[in-house]
């Protein structure tokens, strides 16, 4: 059985499927009521959707910042968001890309929906998304239901409603108002209905034949415009980018380049640097970060809530606001820090509230990313410091360098005993522990890394020593020696791998596909961003213009499509 | 007499370290003595001589001496008034089939006439004076440099205390006034619920104090200090035990009111600064849940100085004193209104009443009744970080 099917069946079948798995199946396109006679203009309406090759899950951010950017950020989100599961070794934004929600998190999405629709329908706030009086507040008019649910569901869809969706809403809207006696309580139903539609929860990716490539496809003008929204801006598209796309101009590579270098020059390109990073650092587990108070009593739900919102600002602000060398990221002295970080770094903090810049002295060893205290306690036990996991994680997230898990069977008694006086420091306790040649085999890959960052315990405190004994901060990396963190850096800063790394993830970030699936395009986007001098405004400005990223290739026959639940994009015909 | 001490006197006032209030009374308290600190662990202080602190303990200094109290402790307002009706009635009265009417009866003691009451309104009603304290051991200050009786122009006589390390001359009346209250004095070596009050009340936010040290060449011996002794409008960065997190960085207020200015000196390993007016401010209450009033009050320290002996942890530990007007002594209370009397049982009218007959200080010229009484107060405080700009230089700068 071939991938391509019909149309207007294959776009029934995913969206059918969609229904079916989010138990909602009164949303469904091809359930219109007959019923619904709305008076209000379609003019603003599309044609239906092009081809569905993609569906990804909006982010709790992404969610968020929709809701915010439509309605205003008066408007209050409140609820509790199923996490994204993070394929292994890859990106939550992949791992969107096969993303279902649970019965549960549905209720959820159900619960904030609701909330958000109660609030915009409020008699306070109504009054700037309605263009028009109902004839009788107690009745039903299709004509003005409509005429504020198809601005609306233009926005929260990120394209034009079809005229099936629109009768469906409007009906819904009707109806309610013979249960409820309220015009405006239909309108809050309906539009709480739009709120939990997978086509607002799921960003839906659709695509048309590609005249350049016979057989294969390429994204339409609105997935292009989300694409650009939710990668750039981290999102949902505007109006500028929703008349673009209306206008086709995003399907010609100069009206495309355009568009993104605007936007790639915004302000809100921190938006979007914010969330690549926050993914690919894996910040989500700081949510879990547990610290035992007994060893490290310092450590507070202040210190850990600004833990990562101190890395994502050093990195924003070297990124994007100084506009720098992605290398020098890794030995930048300058960073922000706030009132509860101050006893943690020990270091004056000037203003009572908020962050403030702080520039380390020359030769600090807090220089660089990877002295923060957040990464270097994220990435520790939450009773000592690890140098294994700071090693992994520097090879898995900053260089793409996977590195096994360890075996089942592993004796962790040397590593643990942090007390020893025979083995007062982690890298003698390493040392006897890897005298096993199986966890050697393993630790050699990571603890090179690990053991420099090893004057920073397990919060990212410095110190000077452990149980009294000096910390010896050798380290190596790709044939260098050096010492410390501020020598880790400087290694990090001139290996090709770092680089290549974050190219790679950028792309990922951008499409949701793997980068061992893009060979060679991630290389030629790493030699681009080497060209601009590893600037991230021309990084993400590569991935979001280059043609590969919105070509789709013809998927080679299978037995069956797999649409929504689908983990392997292959399936969707996602390959070039 | 009440006369500024003279350089070659300083010193001579330091009594006692605050944590020996945390001890027993029996413990001996030779070995903690602001006299004799281990001076050759102090560390060098740092390069530019700035040293700044957060308070981590500002309430009065108890000492618990055995024979402080032989009569038992300062009565609450139903013992007192149970002292007001006639034996038979009172054993009546304690019978426990009678409690709510005793409650009724005595709680009505709090109230007087166009419904005042005892603690918003002591100096309104005539009631004795509380059990005092007799003892002659008592933490504090030498505040009027006297070690006589002190009775003068601007003091009023009264008999000193010697410190736990029997050094003469303490001045510390409001001690010996309320030190036989419970909830002052506390059980077993702990103050009583006074000094857990205004612990909480630093932990909290409502009171921050901040030090910050000037021109500091030695820990050891240091002929001129300047001391920046003011509030700050910043709550304590604490562990989630509650404990001050030393290096956290505070921000001194803006009101010059409530940055005071002090000159100092080190003496082996000890900060005394010289006496000045001391102003700070205390917030009962932020307008929240555990709010009482959210009313502001000071910390008037009339003739005010502290003593405090660098730790070798970089720590501060001891006194601070001076002359308060009596009624801020029972501010607390009296904030609390009637529920101070009902629910505590303080007796207020008779906290008063012994507060005006101990009060020591500021004697007025027309009355020659004394208004302000000496009063010690234990202090603790942790290295931090202080930002401090003085007052004049922000106008200038507007």
């Amino acid at each position: 059985m071939t991938v391509f099917v019909p149309k207007r069946p294959r776009l029934a079948r995913v969206v059918g499927a969609v229904a079916v798995i989010l138990g909602l199946a009164s949303c469904a396109v091809d359930k219109a009521p007959q019923t619904a006679t709305a008076e209000a203009s379609f003019s603003l309406l599309g044609e239906p959707l092009g081809e569905i090759v993609a569906l990804r899950r909006l982010t709790e951010d992404q969610y968020r910042n929709s809701i915010a950017d439509i309605f205003g950020p008066d408007i209050k989100v409140a609820g509790r968001f199923e996490p994204i599961v993070r394929p292994a070794h890859e990106l939550i934004s992949t791992g969107a890309a096969a993303s279902t929600i649970s019965p549960a998190g549905l209720e959820q999405f159900d619960s904030m929906g609701r909330n958000i629709a109660a609030q915009v329908m409020s008699e306070p706030n109504r009054l700037q998304f309605m263009s028009c009086v109902p004839r009788d507040a107690a009745a039903p008019d299709p004509a003005c239901a409509a005429k504020m649910l198809v601005p609306i569901g233009r926005y929260l869809f990120r394209r034009p409603l079809t005229e099936g969706e629109v009768a469906s809403y409007v009906k819904m809207a009707g109806d309610a108002v013979a249960n409820n006696g309220s015009f405006h309580g239909g309108l809050e139903l309906a539009l709480g209905a739009m709120l939990v539609s997978p086509q607002f929860l799921y960003v839906i990716e659709s695509a048309e034949p590609d005249p350049d490539h016979a057989g294969g496809l390429r994204l339409d003008s609105y997935s292009r415009a989300s694409r650009l929204s939710f990668l750039l801006w981290n999102t949902t598209p505007n109006e500028a980018l929703l008349q673009a796309a209306a206008s086709k101009r995003l399907m010609d590579d100069a009206g495309l380049a355009e568009m993104a270098q605007r936007m790639v020059q915004s302000s809100r390109l921190e938006d979007g640097v914010r969330a690549f990073f926050a993914d690919m650092l894996l910040f989500e587990k700081f949510a879990e970060m547990a610290k035992d108070q007994i060893v490290y009593p310092r450590f507070n739900p202040d210190v850990a809530a600004a833990l990562p919102e101190q890395m994502l600002r050093m990195i924003v602000d070297h990124l994007v606001t100084q506009k720098g060398d992605y290398r020098d990221l890794f030995t930048s002295r300058r960073t922000f820090i706030n009132r509860a970080l101050g006893p943690l770094y020990q270091v004056k903090v000037s203003a009572s509230q908020g962050w403030v810049p702080y520039e380390f002295a020359p030769g600090d060893e807090r220089s660089g990313l990877l002295g923060q205290a957040g990464f270097l306690a994220l990435y520790s036990h939450s009773g000592r410091s690890s140098p294994t996991l700071r090693g992994r994680a520097i090879r898995e997230l900053l260089l793409c360098q996977p590195v096994p898990n360890p075996p089942g069977n592993v004796n962790f008694t040397a590593v643990q005993d942090v007390n020893s006086k025979l083995m007062p420091t982690a890298r003698m306790r390493l040392d006897a522990h890897n005298s096993d040649p199986v966890c050697a085999a393993c630790h050699k890959i990571t603890d090179p890394l690990g053991l420099p960052l090893e004057k920073f315990d397990g919060i990212g405190a410095s110190r000077p020593n452990e149980n009294g004994a000096l910390i010896n901060t050798y380290g190596m990396f790709e044939g260098a020696d050096f010492l410390g963190n501020v020598g880790l850096g400087k290694a990090m800063a001139s290996s090709p791998s770092t680089t290549e790394c974050v190219a790679g993830r950028a792309f990922q970030y951008a499409t949701g596909r793997a980068p061992d699936e893009e060979g060679s395009t991630t290389t030629a986007i790493e030699q681009n961003f080497a060209t601009q001098g590893y600037r991230i405004q021309a990084l993400f400005l590569r991935v979001a213009t280059m043609p590969e990223a919105y070509r789709i290739a013809p998927t080679p026959p299978k037995e069956s499509v797999v649409a929504m639940a689908a983990r392997n994009s292959s399936t969707m015909g996602l390959y070039p | 007499m009440m006369t500024r001490l003279s350089k070659g006197k300083w010193g001579i006032a330091i009594a006692a370290l605050p944590f020996a209030a945390l001890l027993p009374a029996s413990t001996s308290l030779a070995e903690t003595s602001v006299l004799a600190p281990a001076n050759t662990a102090l560390p060098a202080p740092p390069a530019n001589g700035e040293m700044g602190f957060i308070v981590t303990h500002f309430a009065p200094a108890i000492y618990q001496g055995e024979q402080d109290c032989p009569d038992g402790a300062a009565a609450s307002l139903r013992e007192t008034y149970l002292q007001t009706v006639p034996a038979s009635e009172r054993i009546r009265l304690l019978d426990k089939a009678n409690e709510q009417e005793l409650t009724t009866r005595w709680q009505g003691y709090a109230v007087g006439p166009n419904g005042i009451n005892i603690c918003t309104h002591p100096d309104q009603f005539s009631r004795p004076p509380q059990r005092t304290v007799k003892g002659g051991v008592a933490q504090g200050l030498n505040l009027d440099g006297d070690e006589g009786a002190g009775d003068g122009t601007e003091t009023c006589g009264h008999d000193n205390f010697t410190s736990p390390e029997g050094a003469a001359g303490v001045d510390n009346q409001m001690w010996r006034a309320m030190g036989c209250m419970r909830s002052w004095r506390g059980v077993d070596g702990l103050g009583g619920d006074i000094v857990h009050g205004l612990t909480q009340f630093m932990i909290s936010g409502e009171h921050t104090q901040v030090l910050l040290l000037r021109g500091v060449d030695s820990l050891v011996n240091d002929p001129e200090v300047e001391v920046v002794y003011a509030n700050s409008e910043d709550r304590a960065i604490i562990d989630p035990k509650q404990n001050f997190i030393p290096g956290a960085s505070y921000t001194v207020v803006d009101n010059p009111r409530h940055r005071n200015v002090l000159r100092g000196r080190i003496v082996n390993g000890v900060l005394t600064t010289t006496r000045t007016d001391i102003r700070l401010r205390q917030t009962w209450g932020q307008g929240s849940e555990r709010d009482i009033r959210g009313q502001r009050t000071e910390w008037d320290l009339r003739r005010g100085m502290l003593s405090l002996a660098f730790q070798p942890d970089g720590s501060l530990k001891g006194l601070a004193g001076g002359y308060q007007p009596i009624w801020n002594v029972i501010a607390s209370a009296s904030i609390g209104g009637v529920g101070a009397a009902t629910v505590a049982g303080y007796d207020c009218a008779a906290m008063y009443a012994t507060l005006k007959q101990m009060a020591d200080g500021d004697r007025d010229p027309k009355t020659r009744q004394c208004t302000t009484i000496s009063s010690g107060l234990a202090m603790t405080a942790i290295p931090a970080f202080i930002n401090d700009t003085v007052p004049g230089t922000q106008v200038a700068s507007q």
